[in-house]
């Protein structure tokens, strides 16, 4: 019976995982598609560094971050392909995800704020939880994009 | 410069590849794997077992018999009368490797076990539900085929292959998260179909020596009848789990068995000796 109640416990968390993790994936990514279309029209670009910045009246930084937590499901797939090694197909939607998420979060706020375009934007990640320390419950990525706005 | 901003391209950092198909792949990989790794190192481990000398296998057995020393019933002589019970049991001319030991446990759970250096385990419950000398011998023969079979010493070998093998892979550390569980599970499932087959074998081996002794196999199946009783009201589905086969099947198999060897199923009751259920004597004076 012990056997069966485990069984039975990882089945209903790896169809809760599944399910709910899909889902919210999904509404995530039509939620990324449509925000980006809206804000299409504002470059962002990676120069500014060493290079001269465009004359302008005004600059400030911009910084957008996301957080974003595995599920159940994603974590057994990568954990079965920790084994056998390969591409982690799960987690490559999740980081998209949080890449597109935070970008668009520091687009946001420049555009709020008046900017015409961002400059020398870069792009970070972190993970929280899951590698230090035994607590394997919590696996999540950090991702933090930021750039240097400028309005003329 | 005019900028001008372009159609956004999709799913380039992404591998189209549905999450389920994925998963069903790396599952079906993983238990293959696993099961195979088991079922070799099983096989050799059983090979090894086979070839471990009396001597190391009485150190063995002297190393395990202290995990059930607390509950142990010493200077009885329901353990001398079981003893002679169960050494009358094979024939003559058998080779009997190491002498066996008999144990009387203090336990509520109905039960009888044999250890490696030929410890038999019988549980003070057991005894209070046979009802006739020949289920009693049954049970013996049952766990003497085991002894016979090297069986408790195969299944020590191949826990420990079990508890190497997860330890190189480092599938016991929590870390691993439910890998752990699905290793282990199919592992079980291997050792389950294996142990039921060493369970059969016992039980025929058993039937043959009280065959042998009384003549004929009459009453000593009841035992297992009562059992199967009992097992009726047990979930369907957790039959798949259980070490041993169901009463009922076992049952079946050795009334088959006993058909085709022509072998007597019926004929006189031998009781169990009065004293029994109070070794004390007090209780059966005041009955």
């Amino acid at each position: 019976m012990d056997v069966l109640l485990q069984i039975l416990i990882f089945l209903v968390l790896l169809t809760l995982g599944y399910l709910m993790g899909s889902y919210f994936e999904k509404r995530h990514y039509k939620s990324i598609r449509q925000r980006e279309q809206q804000t299409r029209h504002i470059p962002l670009v990676t120069f500014g560094a060493k290079q001269h910045l465009p004359e302008t009246d005004d600059a400030q930084l911009f910084v957008g971050s996301v957080v974003i937590s595995i599920d159940y499901f994603k974590r057994i797939s990568a954990a079965l392909r920790n084994l056998v090694g390969g591409r982690i197909t799960v987690y490559e939607s999740l980081l998209d995800r949080g890449r597109r998420e935070a970008m668009l979060r520091m687009k946001e706020q420049g555009i709020a704020w008046g900017a015409t375009q961002i400059l020398n934007v870069r792009l970070e990640t972190a993970t929280i939880g899951g590698r230090s320390g035994n607590n394997n419950g919590l696996g999540s990525i950090e991702v933090i994009a930021y750039g240097t706005g400028v309005r003329s | 410069m005019n900028y001008v901003p372009k159609e956004i391209p999709e799913g380039i950092n992404v591998t189209h590849r549905h999450p389920l198909v994925n998963f069903a792949y790396l599952l079906g990989t993983v238990v293959i794997v696993s099961g195979l790794i088991f079922i070799v190192l099983g096989f050799v481990a059983s090979y090894l077992a086979t070839r471990i000398s009396p001597e190391t296998e009485e150190k063995i057995g002297q190393m395990l018999i202290h995990i059930v020393s607390e509950e142990e019933i010493e200077d009885d002589q329901r353990i001398s009368y079981l003893d002679e019970l169960l050494n009358s049991l094979p024939e003559p001319a058998e080779k009997i490797r190491l002498p066996l030991k008999v144990h009387l446990l203090k336990s509520e759970e109905i039960n009888a076990a044999i250890m490696p250096g030929g410890h038999v385990l019988i549980h003070t419950a057991l005894l209070e539900t046979v009802k006739s000398e020949n289920e009693l011998a049954l049970i013996l023969a049952h766990e003497l085929g085991h002894f016979q079979a090297r069986d408790p010493l195969k299944g020590l070998g191949r826990s420990l292959v079990l508890m190497v093998v997860s330890a190189v892979l480092g599938i016991s550390t929590s870390k691993s998260g439910g890998i752990s569980e699905i290793v282990s599970f199919t592992s079980g499932l291997a050792e389950l179909s294996y142990s039921r087959k060493q369970e059969r074998a016992a039980d025929l081996y058993g039937l043959a020596k009280i065959i042998n002794r009384y003549e004929h196999g009459g009453y000593s199946l009841d035992f297992f009848r009562r059992l199967a009783e009992e097992e009726v009201r047990v979930l369907k589905l957790s039959k798949y789990f259980l070490t041993h086969p169901l009463s009922e099947e076992r049952i079946k198999k050795l009334s088959i068995a006993a058909q085709e060897r022509q072998w007597k199923m019926n004929g006189d009751f031998t009781p169990l000796p009065e004293w029994l259920l109070c070794p004390d004597m007090e209780e059966c004076e005041k009955l």
